[in-house]
């Protein structure tokens, strides 16, 4: 199954037309939704109030050149290796969720508009790492889902319990599950179950895209933006009012684990 | 009702708390017990919990004697005047031969100790107090404790303890845990209560978002006396309630600034206040004001009629002191080891003390066992020497059998602080060891029914909640329940204008304190009716109960007492003077938990005479 | 507040729900971060504050008596057995200050169950473990029976 293409296949109950422009419609969603939460929060307003204000509390100029490298390490640590997460697991949860989506979306938008129909076929490479990105949301996200997440493991809640954070990573992993089992359906000729999932997999990658202004999708636009900010604050010397770190040479190598009993 | 997981978990010895004297007692109790399932259970995290948790920048409580500082002796007299002769010189005795040997372990286990460079010796603050760089004191403690016990319970709440079947003797304790909500039973051989005092039974000088800075810990909320109490173990001293002088709003320490960087109070006008006042308290209590030092109580007297009299604010002269950089160094981590709100206090006003001296104001009362007071329960004393009347069978065991008890739950003992409180959680674990070795060999057996009624008690706040919610359309105020915010505030109100709390300037009498009983007693009818809305709140409303009945052992005590022994503590207004002629004695109540009736009686002092 | 989360700094990763001696810090059901329930019940004990690997905590001091502007933050190191502190009055002035934490690498406190095993006479005596060596005297005192007396003293 891994090396059909499944929209291809679709496209014989369905015109490649019509699921080009759902495609179009959601990256429309994607872009209104986060121009809508950024202007009806102000957060971006608050964004560059903070930003100017701080920049007169600077205790020293940030060259052009400094500020390159501040971008260009905040955009490889901290964007493309999630060098935020202090926990080695959620890192790698994230990554894997984090480029899982990517690899799904771009083959989902290539293999819609460049190769639609049987009678153009999509090379097996794109089609597999189709699968390949959608298992790797799957594993990333039941992985935090289950285990990782702050919820299960803090606050001891029931893997279960659903609240309006969950609205976005549940949508995603849904998206890419319905989607999976759709596919391989469809690849074994069950046409009826496949519709089914298929009705599941389009209400899933719907609401992921829809519920913007309600879930975390936008953190992926603002995260960025709080991770320069925090190297511009170490590098201009106010170090957003924290203390420097203390010359003592490292004496110990094992900082203290915290017990967990629930 | 949503069904709630039952968990059971069974030990030789159960440590309810693990705070410094929990951290004491599981760290002993291994050593003695090679075999024995040792389990401590916590209502927060052991890394940070009780009193102990933002830190201490000094140990008040060390003798000193292989340096020939101080005796044990020398100790118990200091208590003992401190706290108007009234202490258990035997327990107190106790505390202070043994308490140099865990203040060493300490120091060995990692505390930063500060070293006097001429002598090298600790750095002393002053006759009692040793400094120390304890930011993770706690953190350090509980590693011993966790490398000893067999089992730590972090996030669980204790409710209740049980007795056996026949109600002879302890036999664990039941509780929810915070996060999960399961139900859990332990059941044990032995318990050791070493649970938090009290703060929050008085109403605080700030009541805003700024009532979190009370000077004992917001989570010290009387555990460690509502536990024995409701099993029929008997208090003492309840009524020796402690105010403290500390800096204002933040309620920053002043042990340091008085003994270390040497600075004086004055009154507003810069005036020296407390001589004036001698003759005025020497009326009300005779030589206790000629006692050196001064009795903490009686300082705080003068605080307080020179405040009366128009002079106040009561400063803290530091320009002078903080002139010198070491000094001054001294007085920011003292706050920042131990009572960073200070800090955060005078940065926010702009008070540097180089500059400016200031302000000092005495606290709302605190009814905990530790510090310059000693209410608790009432313990059977050392089996070497205590007199047969404080003999009744193993150290530190309180009135009920099995039932051991350190730190704020033991009564009779003042100023053995944080390194008496787990020398003590040490001494009670030895002890328990021996029970269990000698008498307590079986698993005492418990009523199933007890554990049902026990399992839908704790519950009940959350079910009444989920149920007359219904009821109104939205927000906090229904006429079927009240919240644990709610009955905080009223027990506050009660305590602090019936009971002798700040806005009657520590004030009582017995008419005042006899309707103080009946709002308790409407109260403790409408906790009946407590609604919890998450297990968060479930465990605010278990704080708030175990207040509750503190509060009320502490108002039947004050109004036994016909007497003021503590000016500058609390005041009886119709028994204005100290009586050492009917009441040198301790008070005891004992609470009938099926009647709701307490019983009141004396009982007598024993002073080391040489 | 006492305490509160910034938004952009917290990643959600609970160290703060699991010290809080309080049981105050919990997470958002909205963005899956940490905040502070019930400001009046924190005692800025800074316990969340230095357990947050972020730095993503902080502390306005409570609204009832503390003016706006001043800042005390922290950064406390294991490893290197340090915590620096930085006050900002809120005229500007600034205080720094850094203090050792422990003297011993964590972890390393021995259990008590390493120790030779105690026998059954010492269980009788009233010495505690590690006593008399801890106490550096010699032996432990004790009061005799009778020293202890009622009476006015």
């Amino acid at each position: 199954m891994f090396i059909s293409n499944p929209f291809a296949e679709l496209s014989a109950s369905v015109s490649p037309a019509v699921m080009q422009a759902y495609v179009v419609v959601m990256a429309i969603l994607v872009a209104a939704g986060t121009l809508f939460d950024i202007i009806h929060k102000r957060s971006a307003r608050y964004f560059f109030d903070n930003w100017r204000e701080s920049k007169t509390k600077a205790r020293q100029e940030i060259g052009a050149g400094r500020m390159v490298t501040i971008a260009l390490q905040t955009a490889v640590v901290d964007v493309m290796a999630s060098g935020e997460f202090c926990n080695a697991q959620r890192r790698i949860a994230h990554l894997l969720g984090m480029y899982g989506f990517l690899i799904y979306v771009v083959t989902t938008v290539i293999m819609v508009f460049g190769y639609p129909t049987p009678a153009t076929p999509a090379p097996s490479a794109l089609t597999i790492l189709w699968y390949i990105g959608a298992l790797m949301i799957c594993v990333g996200g039941y992985w935090f889902w289950f285990f990782i997440r702050v919820d299960v493991a803090a606050e001891g809640n029931s893997p279960f319990r659903f609240m309006r954070a969950d609205l976005f990573v549940v949508m995603l992993v849904l998206s890419a599950t319905f989607g999976l089992v759709w596919a391989g359906l469809q690849a074994a000729g069950a046409s009826g179950s496949a519709t089914v999932f298929l009705a599941l997999y389009l209400l899933a990658t719907t609401v992921l895209f829809a519920s913007i202004p309600w879930s975390k999708f936008s953190h992926m636009f603002f995260k960025p933006a709080a991770a320069l900010q925090k190297r511009v604050a170490e590098a201009d010397g106010t170090r957003s009012n924290l203390p420097a770190p203390a010359d003592a040479p490292a004496k110990f190598g094992s900082p203290a684990k915290h017990a967990h009993h629930y | 009702m949503r069904r709630r997981k039952t968990v059971y978990v069974d030990s030789d010895i159960l440590v309810v708390g693990g705070g410094m004297g929990g951290c004491g007692a599981t760290y002993e109790s291994r050593y003695w017990g090679r075999d024995l399932k040792i389990v401590c259970v916590e209502k927060a995290n052991i890394e940070r919990s009780g009193a102990v948790a933002q830190g201490l920048y000094a140990i008040n409580c060390y003798m000193g004697m292989h340096w020939n500082e101080n005796q044990p002796e020398d100790h118990v007299r200091y208590a003992r005047t401190d706290l108007m002769g009234l202490v258990r010189e035997d327990l107190g005795y106790d505390i202070a031969r043994h308490v140099d040997s865990t203040v060493h372990k300490f120091e060995e286990w990692g505390l930063p100790i500060m070293r006097d460079p001429v002598t090298g010796r600790y750095q002393r603050e002053g006759k009692w107090q040793i400094m120390i760089h304890g930011e993770s004191y706690k953190p350090i403690v509980a590693e011993a404790a966790r490398k000893a016990a067999t089992e730590i319970y972090n996030r669980i709440m204790v409710t209740h303890l049980l007795m056996d079947k026949q109600r002879k003797r302890v036999a664990g304790a039941v509780g929810f845990n915070v996060r999960t909500g399961d139900f859990h039973i332990f059941r044990a051989k032995a318990v050791i209560v070493a649970a938090g005092g009290a703060s929050h039974i008085f109403k605080p000088r700030s009541v805003g978002e700024g009532m979190g800075r009370t000077w004992y810990a917001p989570w010290s909320s009387a555990s460690a006396y509502a536990l024995p109490i409701l099993i029929g173990a008997k208090m003492t001293q309840m009524e020796n309630r402690i105010v403290l002088t500390r800096f204002k709003d933040g309620y920053g320490p002043v042990g340091a600034y008085f003994l270390h960087l040497k600075t004086y109070t004055q009154n507003a006008y810069g005036e020296e206040y407390e001589k004036r006042w001698y003759d005025d308290t020497k009326a009300l209590v005779g030589d206790y004001i000629d006692q050196h030092p001064v009795p903490t109580c009686l300082r705080n007297h003068a605080i307080l009629k020179e405040v009366a009299a128009g002079r106040g604010p009561i400063r803290m002269v530091t320009k002078e002191a903080f002139q010198d950089p070491h000094k001054e160094t001294v007085g920011w981590e003292n706050f920042l080891g131990m009572t960073i709100g200070q800090a955060v206090v005078w940065a926010s006003q702009n008070i540097d003390p180089k500059h400016v001296n200031p302000e000092l104001t005495t606290s709302e009362p605190y009814v905990m066992g530790s510090h310059a007071t000693c209410s608790g329960a009432w313990a059977s004393g050392p089996e070497d020497y205590a007199p047969a009347e404080y003999q009744w069978g193993y150290n530190r065991m309180m009135t009920v059998e099995g039932l051991f008890g350190a730190g704020d739950a033991i009564g009779g003992t003042a100023h053995k602080f944080s390194s008496g409180s787990f020398t003590e959680g040490r001494i009670a674990a030895k002890a328990a060891v021996k029970y269990v070795s000698e008498k307590g060999k079986e698993r005492p057996e418990i009523s199933d029914g007890e554990i049902e009624d026990l399992k839908k008690a704790v519950y009940r706040p959350l079910e009444h909640y989920q149920i007359y919610r219904n009821e109104i359309v939205a927000g906090i105020v229904s006429p079927h329940y009240i919240l644990p915010i709610h009955a905080l505030q009223r027990l506050e109100k009660i305590m602090d204008e019936y009971v002798g709390g700040i806005t009657v300037n520590y004030m009582t009498n017995e008419p005042l304190l006899t309707r103080g009983l009946e709002l308790l007693g409407m109260l403790k009818e409408d906790v009946a009716n407590l609604g919890a809305e998450d297990l968060h709140q479930l465990q605010r409303a278990w704080e708030l109960q175990h207040r509750l009945l503190a509060s009320e052992c502490v108002t039947q005590h004050t109004l036994f007492r016909k007497e003021t022994r503590w000016p500058g503590y609390y005041y009886r207004g119709d028994y204005p003077k100290l009586d050492d002629k009917d009441w040198h004695c301790f008070t005891l109540s004992r609470y009938d938990r099926d009647s709701g009736k307490w019983e009141m009686e004396k009982a007598p002092v024993y002073h080391i005479v040489n | 507040m006492p305490t509160f989360v910034y938004m952009t700094r917290c990643d959600g990763c609970g160290h703060c729900v699991d010290i809080c001696p309080s049981d105050i810090m919990h997470i958002d059901k909205t963005y899956r971060r940490a905040l502070n329930i019930e400001p009046n019940m924190c005692w800025e004990c800074y316990s969340c504050v230095k357990a947050c690997p972020q730095f993503a905590i902080d502390c306005r001091g409570y609204a009832d008596f503390a003016p706006l502007g001043h800042s005390v933050r922290v950064r406390r190191e294991e490893e290197k057995g340090t915590i620096s502190w930085k006050i900002k009055f809120r005229d500007g002035r600034e205080k720094d200050f850094v203090s050792p934490i422990r003297t011993t690498p964590w972890g390393s406190i021995p259990s008590p169950a390493e120790l030779a095993p105690p026998t059954p006479e010492m269980l009788k005596s009233q010495q505690l473990a590690h006593e008399p060596e801890a106490l550096k005297i010699s032996a432990l005192p004790a009061l005799k029976p009778g020293q202890l007396k009622q009476g006015l003293v």
